[in-house]
């Protein structure tokens, strides 16, 4: 049976949505187990959008709302740089820049027990994994992966941290390499930390370094993958002449 | 044993403790620095004298006071209370108590659930984000006076835990097991720490 062209599901893909679009109907589509992610909501036998931005859809029946905000919203799995505000007896606060503060547990560490608990003062940025994140509690962090390895998580030294929007975090975490991270990678030498709640580290031997590639992500965020391209190169030529 | 229609404040002697036993509103001190125990009264009401059951032991009447406010009902240790949960936390749920039984309180009583009173097995596995939801109706029992801020409530039984549900879509929820209820209006299944209900 052929849908109407405008209300078929495929053509909302990709597409910018605002919430109270009804972006499937679920009576013309049978025996489909759909998963939702964020931003889409069930009503009866309609899907409708609640947050505005970007609809997406990932084989077999993934659907979800992509878009591009300050502020974060805590979720399971992610990595994210949380800066700690506080030590308390069983958990670390931390500052995720989401509704609430994260609580790191002082045990979750690669081989952490209770004689060699981390000392972090306020202040510290750590690169840190979000494991529970349930709305109306606070979320709960660690700093090992799944399997307990350390994997790179912990406190990230030296360097310069600076904040962006969700979207620019997750540009610069696709795979393959954002354009910009690549043109920059090629001529520069340096370490980078992204986390997906809107904040970057960038770690180099020369201050002068580091801002170029701070600078040059953050002027990346509207610009496709050749005019990042250009504007790094632009960039990189300023600074030899 | 005759009704005294009698008032007394807090403090007033309602008898030697040899003679008369004290009931609620009452209580046993020392006389000044003697050692002779005294019954006074704590609370501001009417005297009300119970004759002892004939073949008890002791066979001292109880003296209780009857305070003119003492119509809500008071949780304890062992009643089971009707709460609604206010918030879930990773090691405990806070409720606030609105009846005692079959009676409704009439001021605020808050309670707390602890993870290892969710249940009665596998209690370190206890996940409270699956056992409640700011919102839910439980029905607990009271284990004890708790501390200065709330009594400590448990749910460690078949017939405690969840009543009443709302779903994150707004309808009323319909219990299918011990640990799932299923949303009447979209049929998404969520978990709860369920009563059981009936027999």
């Amino acid at each position: 049976m052929e849908d109407k062209p405008s209300s078929s599901p495929m053509s909302f893909v990709d597409q910018i949505v605002v919430p109270g679009d009804v972006v499937l109907d679920l009576s013309t589509m049978t025996n489909q187990t759909i998963k939702l992610g964020g931003g889409l909501r069930q009503d009866s036998d309609a899907i409708s959008v609640m947050k505005a931005g970007k609809l997406r859809f990932s084989k077999p029946n993934k659907y979800w709302v992509e878009s591009s905000q300050k502020r974060y919203v805590p979720c399971v799995g992610d990595s994210v740089l949380g800066i700690v505000v506080d030590s308390k007896a069983e958990n670390f606060l931390v500052d995720i820049k989401g509704p609430a503060l994260a609580f790191l547990p002082v045990l979750a560490f690669e081989g952490g027990t209770r004689r060699n608990i981390p000392k972090f003062e306020g202040g510290t940025l750590l690169y840190v994994r979000v494991v529970k994140a349930n709305p109306g509690m606070n979320p709960e962090l660690s700093c090992t992966d799944a399997s307990g390895k350390a994997a790179e998580f912990g406190v990230l030294k030296d360097g310069y941290m600076f904040e962006c929007s969700t979207g620019l975090s997750r540009m610069l975490l696709s795979s393959p390499t954002c354009p910009v991270l690549e043109a920059l990678g090629n001529k520069l030498s340096f370490e980078i930390a992204v986390g997906l709640n809107g904040r970057v580290w960038v770690n180099a031997t020369s201050p002068s370094t580091v801002i170029i590639v701070a600078n040059a992500i953050m002027n990346s965020e509207t610009l496709s993958g050749l005019q990042q391209k250009i504007m790094v190169d632009r960039l990189l030529q300023k600074i030899q002449t | 044993m005759q009704e005294e229609p009698e008032m007394v404040t807090p403090g007033v002697v309602l008898g030697k403790a040899a003679e008369v036993k004290p009931g609620k509103g009452a209580y046993l001190a020392p006389y000044r620095n003697t050692e002779i125990l005294y019954v006074y009264s704590s609370l501001a009401g009417v005297r009300r004298t119970l004759s002892p059951p004939p073949d008890s032991p002791d066979q001292r009447p109880v003296v209780e006071i009857i305070g003119h406010k003492a119509q809500g009902a008071v949780p304890e240790p062992g009643s089971v209370v009707i709460a609604r949960v206010t918030k879930v936390m990773a090691k405990m749920a806070s409720a606030d108590i609105m009846c005692v039984g079959p009676k409704s309180v009439q001021e605020k009583f808050t309670g707390i659930i602890r993870q290892q009173d969710v249940r009665a097995t596998e209690i370190d596995k206890v996940d409270m984000h699956l056992s409640f939801r700011p919102g839910d109706i439980v029905r607990a029992l009271v284990l004890s006076l708790g501390d200065a801020r709330a009594y400590y409530l448990s749910t460690a039984k078949n017939e405690l835990g969840v009543v009443s549900a709302e779903s994150t879509a707004g309808a009323t929820m319909v219990p299918i097991s011990w640990t799932e209820m299923q949303c009447s209006l979209t049929g998404q299944i969520e978990q709860r720490k369920v009563a059981k209900v009936g027999s």
